[in-house]
Formats: C-alpha cells, structure tokens, sequence
C-alpha cells in the first residue's frame, strides 16, 4: 500500500515538473495575450534593470515622493506601447543605456530629486519600454490584452520595488549607514552598467 | 520497497535532468554575456589581487574611503572601459595594471595613510586602466547589457571581498595577516611587472 502511494506520488512528481513547458500552451490559447504582455518584460534583461532602478530610486526619496510612480509609470509604459511600431528596427539600447546612466547617477549621489523631475524620468523610462516591447508585437496580437498585462505588472513591479526600497532604508537612517551606503553603491553599479552599455551601443 | 523507492528517485531526477538544456538555449545571448562578464574580472590573477587590494586598502583607510569607494569605483572602472571599447590607445596597459598591483600591494603592506583626495587619485588612475583592458577584450559576440551587469558585479563584489578583509584590521593580528596579504599582492605584481617588461622588450 505504502509503496503503491509512495509510486504514485513520484509519478505525480514527474509529471508536474514535467508539465510546465506545456502549460504555457494552454494559457496562450485563451487570455494568452495578457500573459504575454505581463511575462515579456520580465524576460528581459534591460526592462528589468531599469524598472529596479527606477524602483529603488522613487523608494530612496521616500514615499510620499514615490507614490506618485504608482499611476505614472503604467500609464507611461500604456503611451509608450503605440509608438512601438513607430521604432520600427531602430533599437532603444542607447537610450535606455542613457536612462540606466541618469538614474544610477542620481542614486549614487542621494540627489534630493524633485517630484516633478521623478514624475518625469518615470514617464520617460516607461514610455521607451512601452515602445520597445511593442516592437515585438505580432499582427495576431489582441493588443488590448497585451496592453492590460503590461501595465499589470508595469503598476506590480515598481510598486513592490519602491516599497521594498522603503522598508530597506529607513527614513531614520544617517547618510553613512550601511543601508544608505548599500543603496548608493546599487546606483554606482547601474551607472556603471549604462555606461558601459552606452559605449558598446556606440561602437557597434 | 527501499528498491522501488530509490528506482524512482532515480527515474525522477533523471527526468529532471534531462529536462534543463531545453531551457538554457532560450536566451544564450544574455546567458553568454552575463557568464562572460562576471568571470572576466575573476580569471586575471593580476586584475583580481588589485581589485581585492583596493578594498583592502580602502577598509584600512577608514571613512569616508571605505564608503566612497564602492559606490565611485565601478563607475571609474566603466569610464576606462569605455575607453577601452572605442580603442582609445592608453600607454603601456600591461605594465600599468601590474605596476597598480605592485604600488596598491605595497600600500597595503606599509599601512600606507595618504590623504583621501590623493588615495582616490591613484585608486581612480589605476581603475581607469583596469577598465581598459576588459573594455579591449570585450567579446563581440555577447550582449552588451548582460556582459556589463556582470562585469561589474564581479567587479564590485571582488572590491566587498577586499573590505571585508579589510575589516581585520579592527584587531592587531588581523592586522598583520592584512599585511602579509600586502605583500603577497605586491609580490603577484612584481610577476606580472616582470612578465611584461619582459614582452615588452
């Protein structure tokens, strides 16, 4: 008896490990589009960078400063989606290797930035993802689903990012903590990224 | 019993197993990039006792050195990768990158105590020509974004290795093996310096 479970249980495991390939399958055939649009930038190395450091710098300046992002940068990343095939084979690495430059900047400097500027290099961030995810949209894609799940986990994403920056460096910290310290190093590094992004971009 | 179990195991991690190559082929570029930039810093031995050495040596300096120095440092780095990149000829590179190891070895085993505006001067002269040389031998191939991300997080991690030896220096044997380190980084330097002199001439 106990073997029998003991043999079911592992069939039972095989078969679920074995089964994620083929789930995406079935997903695609019926909200696929909106799962597409919300696991797209998620696969990408360059949305997913600048959406942390977007993140983490509206959560250094604090959260009545960031909570601004919580509607901006969905809608940015809504506006930004249109003009995708606009891009058409131009490649948005350069700016968004100067965005990684600016943002890591300000971080590394704990600039005091201003609500209208955060607003601001927020929109601009998510208006160049928007289009560079639309870019790759197919003529089959419903673009109502895409553009749902993208501003789905565009609003999850820089949500939780913020909130975990703000429970990460307290407000009640001093300049030279460890955690302020941790903090502006992330920004140093980003900068560095885009940097070096910036120039392969250029020599290419 | 024992049997069935174990050939079931067997089977399942086999199935698991087989299951993974499928995956990685999905995004080779940014694997070959991210892989490529993090253990380009890792495989020079002259690269990495220097990048050690100047946490080591910026841990001994104390503040604001050992705080200043991680957030400033990569970016230092990625201005001489630049450089390197756009094949801006610097003087020397080799000589210059064992020369840092010899001098920031040195440093480090005499305790050195420069003011911090001359420290940083010489940490960013050296960083410049560090960056360089990993901008130089880029590999075409890899994607741009993953092979930085790599890079510098080898590169600021191997700086937190140094800091964290550096931390030593808080009791006085600490202090010594610190300085022994010293030496010994210095010691790697004077090969390499040797080494390219050598090819040099």
């Amino acid at each position: 008896m106990k073997q029998k479970s003991v043999r079911a249980l592992m069939a039972a495991a095989i078969l679920l490990i074995g089964t994620s390939a083929a789930d995406a399958h079935i997903v695609a055939a019926r909200l696929g589009d909106f799962y597409m649009g919300a696991s797209h930038p998620l696969t990408d190395l360059q949305d997913v960078v600048l959406w942390i450091a977007t993140g983490v710098l509206a959560g250094t300046l604090g959260a009545s400063k960031g909570r601004w992002l919580i509607p901006v940068f969905p809608v940015g990343l809504l506006v930004g989606l249109p003009l995708g095939p606009l891009l058409g084979n131009v490649s948005t690495e350069l700016a968004d290797a100067t965005m990684m430059l600016a943002i890591g900047m300000l971080l590394a400097a704990a600039a005091q930035v201003p609500t209208l500027l955060l607003c601001a290099i927020a929109f601009a961030v998510a208006i160049i993802r928007g289009a560079a995810n639309g870019a790759e949209l197919g003529p089959e894609t419903d673009r109502l689903l895409y553009a749902a799940g993208l501003a789905y986990v565009g609003y999850g994403s820089i949500t939780l990012t913020m909130a975990l920056t703000v429970v990460f460096k307290r407000a009640s910290d001093s300049a030279t903590s460890w955690r302020a310290i941790a903090v502006r190093a992330l920004g140093g590094w980003i900068a560095a990224i885009g940097l070096m992004m910036a120039s392969l971009a250029l020599a290419s | 019993m024992f049997l069935h179990v174990s050939r079931a195991l067997t089977a399942a991690i086999v199935s698991f197993a087989l299951m993974q190559p499928a995956f990685a082929h999905e995004q080779a570029g940014v694997a070959g990039g991210l892989v490529s930039g993090l253990l380009h810093p890792v495989t020079g031995i002259d690269h990495l006792v220097a990048m050690v050495a100047v946490g080591i040596w910026g841990a001994q300096l104390g503040a604001p050195a050992i705080w200043i120095l991680p957030i400033t440092f990569p970016l230092v780095m990625a201005v001489g990768g630049v450089l390197g990149v756009l094949h801006v000829p610097l003087p020397m590179p080799e000589v210059m990158i064992a020369v840092s190891a010899v001098i920031l070895g040195v440093a480090v085993a005499a305790r050195l105590r420069l003011p911090f505006a001359a420290a940083a001067l010489v940490v960013a002269i050296f960083a410049i020509f560090h960056g360089h040389a990993h901008g130089a031998e880029l590999p075409r191939a890899a994607n741009a974004l993953a092979y930085g991300v790599g890079f510098v997080t080898a590169t600021g991690l191997l700086h937190l290795c140094g800091i964290a030896i550096g931390t030593l220096t808080r009791w006085p044997a600490g202090e010594r093996i610190i300085q022994g380190l010293g030496a010994g980084i210095a010691g790697i330097g004077c090969y390499f310096l040797a080494q390219g002199l050598g090819a040099a001439a």
